[in-house]
């Protein structure tokens, strides 16, 4: 073999790339659902810059006040909080090995979360049924109600998935093939969800 | 040895409890900002500072992201400096000339 290359070799080989190593201090798995949080997080980005883009270029922009109900919409905020703090307390339970705590704190954050699809839905049809579509709406530019689907509709299919997953981990916690790693995982998907509802809430019903 | 675990978790649960108390708090502000009639720029800044504050706390607690080495802590920021560059680049697009392209049906 060609020494240069042997030397490179060994150096990679030697460095914390070179395997064996683990250079972001957590396990494959957590590291890959960051990956996943980041890059999903870069298509909300997408989102809200085209959603402020086209309020932008709009002659006017509804009064959100006069569209949504901010009561709702306050709620769903409150609920996914909640539903935050309690995944935060589920994890926490299942790095102490306490799996029924962890169970009983996982149905809690189902629970917000079917809550707030439940929320999402009732909102979703009371605008349907005062005409918002896709392409036009009754209160002003049809991107209003477009950019609002769009938006809205992608977090709430979220917040669905989210809910899937937490269900499998329940039901993995409950029958005991239950691991610390994966309640975290799908604890950092559920604080995900909820940062991006953070951004939504502020950026799209409160600007 | 196991009192002292029981006790390291009773805090994290207090804590939780106090973060949960605070995002309340933020969400709060914010929802009092979207009410006032402040000039828009000055309005989206506020509201950018609060919701920054609310991640930072959910990322930094919740997410456990406090107790992560410094190169994964850096590597979330990624998603905001790309967001930065794209929106420093379509949002002055929407300044001077071209304004009110889209039209009320």
């Amino acid at each position: 073999m060609d020494s240069s290359l042997a030397v490179e070799q060994q150096r990679i080989l030697a460095s914390n790339w070179g395997g064996g190593k683990s250079p972001f201090g957590t396990s494959w798995s957590k590291f890959m659902m960051w990956i996943f949080i980041i890059s999903d997080a870069l298509t909300f980005a997408a989102f809200l810059i085209a959603y402020g883009f086209m309020r932008r270029i709009s002659p006017a922009w509804p009064r959100q006040t006069e569209v949504f109900n901010m009561t709702l919409i306050t709620l769903m905020t409150f609920i996914l909080i909640s539903s935050s703090a309690v995944m935060a307390m589920a994890v926490a339970a299942a790095r102490a090995a306490n799996p029924k705590l962890a169970f009983k704190f996982l149905c809690l954050t189902i629970l917000g979360g079917l809550m707030f699809l439940g929320c999402q839905a009732f909102e979703w049809s009371h605008l349907i049924e005062e005409g918002a579509r896709l392409t036009h709406n009754p209160w002003g530019v049809p991107q209003f109600a477009a950019t609002f689907f769009v938006i809205t509709g992608f977090h709430g299919f979220h917040v669905f998935s989210g809910v899937t997953i937490l269900a499998i981990v329940a039901l993995r916690a409950a029958m005991g093939k239950y691991s610390a790693d994966q309640v975290e995982n799908a604890g950092l998907y559920w604080h995900f969800v909820d940062v991006v509802w953070v951004f939504v809430f502020a950026f799209y019903y409160l600007l | 040895m196991a009192d002292h675990e029981h006790e390291q978790h009773s805090i994290s649960y207090g804590l939780y409890f106090k973060t949960w108390v605070w995002l309340l708090v933020l969400t709060a502000t914010a929802l009092g900002l979207g009410y006032t009639h402040l000039p828009e720029g000055l309005k989206a800044f506020l509201l950018i500072c609060t919701t920054l504050a609310k991640i930072l706390v959910i990322a930094a607690i919740f997410m456990h992201l406090r107790y992560e080495r410094v190169n994964l802590i850096l590597l979330t920021f990624v998603p905001l400096v790309l967001a930065i560059i794209m929106f420093s680049f379509t949002f002055p697009e929407t300044l001077g000339t071209v304004t009110h392209l889209i039209q009320v049906r």
